[in-house]
């Protein structure tokens, strides 16, 4: 519980499972080097449809990482979300044993944009195939919003306060300070993210009406923001976990911490009303600066959102000038490994983590001539000091939020 | 098909719908609780269902409350003999 210190959010532990790899090692190494791995949709079923570029996860054995009597119960964004926590955990050094011993100081947050679409079409096809007596029992709970909080705190034994975010793409960033303020309430550690799968056949052809959708076939011309040829974003699988713990606690049990969740707001403006993100963004971003103590000059890296979408684009655009200027390097990773939804944003932030690490901005992968008044970053990473950083997402049914990472804990709060 | 649900058959059952993998020999030789397997209520209602829809008879409503194996096929075996 509180102790006389104040409790600070700081991140000790990150697991990824993303189209460019199933480790938060391979995922850097391809972040870094700005390698596309958007591809031709391959999963059965899906050849037909008009959205025909995406990044899947092909990378990834699911019964390598997760016990049968898990992966029967649950659906592949819940396998995601598995792998992922246990990479953060392992990578946290929060083995079993060590979680065993205080199971109420553990939680979990995630955020979910679309539940477990596989597993639901298998389910709904035996249903109206051969009848009710032929839908499995754990339809109940696998394609739920909330089947991964639920069956990671499960597995892991987990007792802490546990929650699910449903708010849009934006909604992994929420998740992110949701575990922040649970962690400063007085939960030692909170496993947060988002993990998606939206890409077997019946999740796909529920994204088909969104107008910014992008069906260009061409991968390597399929998604990119903020040029004059930007026609929609393509769509992604795979997420990260992050293991978010009280700093003290962090420090005494001789954690690494990577970098501290130092602020965090949310604003809504309406589904696809894009122009008028701009407003609902620039005032998250202030929101967010607010509560890290930041000036905006202080920020050395913006992780957009990148739509891909022109009017979305220049929203954005004109939302980092509005507060930061124009001068602010910008990148966006996720064009290389498309849009996740809710994790697309919590793979940003793990981006964000690892750049600072390292003091290099990743680019921006397939893009190359700005329309925007952006210093984006593209074709190769850039070397920069970075303390502090700054993610953005919004999601297409109108949430915006905005997410300051910071290196390191100043001294005293 | 016989009438009778063997040892073997709700081990095959057990690993599909629940996931479970465990020797016939074991469920008869040890008769380990479902908790301690890890066939929760959800993975046991599962067996349950896919037995109905084989033999096409309802199981008794007890069955799916069953604490081992042995219990749950005394109950879902006389079921089926008094049905037959």
């Amino acid at each position: 519980m509180s102790g006389p210190h104040s409790r600070r959010a700081v991140i000790t532990g990150m697991g990824v499972i993303a189209p460019n790899g199933a480790s938060t090692d391979t995922f850097w190494k391809a972040t870094r080097e700005g390698i596309g791995v958007l591809d031709r949709v391959t999963r059965e079923g899906c050849e037909h449809l008009p959205l025909r570029v995406a990044g899947e996860v092909r990378d990834f054995d699911p019964s390598a990482a997760v016990e049968e009597r898990f992966l029967v119960q649950t659906d592949r964004f819940t396998h995601f979300a598995m792998a992922a926590a246990d990479l953060a955990l392992e990578e946290a050094r929060l083995g079993r044993t060590v979680t065993d011993a205080a199971p109420f100081s553990v939680g979990v947050v995630t955020a979910a944009g679309s539940g477990g679409g596989e597993f639901g079409q298998r389910e709904l096809q035996q249903l109206w195939g051969k009848g009710s007596r032929y839908v499995g029992p754990y339809q109940s709970i696998a394609w739920f919003y909330a089947a991964s909080t639920g069956q990671i705190s499960i597995r892991r034994g987990f007792k802490g306060p546990c929650s699910v975010v449903a708010g849009d793409e934006a909604g992994g960033l929420d998740a992110l300070a949701h575990a922040a303020r649970a962690v400063r309430r007085g939960t030692d550690v909170i496993v947060a993210g988002s993990t998606e799968a939206p890409l077997a056949p019946y999740s796909m052809v529920c994204q088909l009406g969104y107008d910014e959708l992008s069906t260009e076939s061409d991968p390597t011309r399929a998604y990119r923001p903020f040029t004059s040829a930007a026609c929609g974003f393509v769509p992604a699988e795979g997420g990260a976990m992050l293991v978010v713990e009280d700093e003290h606690t962090a420090r005494e049990r001789g954690a690494q911490v990577r970098a501290v969740l130092a602020g965090h707001a949310a604003t809504f403006t309406g589904a696809s009303r894009w122009e008028e993100s701009r407003h609902g963004l620039a005032h998250a971003v202030r929101g967010a600066l607010d509560e890290a103590g930041c000036a905006p000059e202080e920020i050395d890296v913006v992780f957009a959102d990148a739509l891909g979408v022109p009017e979305a684009d220049t929203a954005e655009a004109l939302a980092i000038a509005d507060v930061l200027g124009t001068r602010v390097p910008v990148t966006a990773p996720k064009t290389g490994i498309g849009r996740g939804y809710g994790a697309a944003p919590v793979l940003d932030a793990v981006a964000a983590v690892l750049a600072m690490e390292h003091g290099v901005i990743p680019p921006t992968p397939n893009v190359f001539d700005i329309c925007h008044d952006l210093d984006l970053v593209t074709g190769r990473a850039r070397t920069a000091e970075l303390r502090t950083a700054l993610v953005l997402s919004r999601g297409l049914m109108g949430s915006n939020s905005a997410l300051v990472l910071q290196r390191r804990a100043t001294g005293a709060s | 098909m016989t009438d009778r649900i063997t040892v073997e058959e709700l081990a095959e059952l057990m690993k599909k719908s629940a996931g479970v993998t465990v020797a016939p020999a074991e469920l008869r030789a040890n008769d380990p609780g479902f908790d301690s397997l890890g066939v929760d209520s959800l993975g046991l209602l599962g067996i349950v269902g896919e037995l109905e829809n084989r033999y096409g008879t309802p199981m008794p409503p007890d069955a799916e409350r069953s604490k081992t194996p042995r219990q749950f096929l005394e109950l879902v075996n006389s079921a089926l003999m008094t049905g037959a």
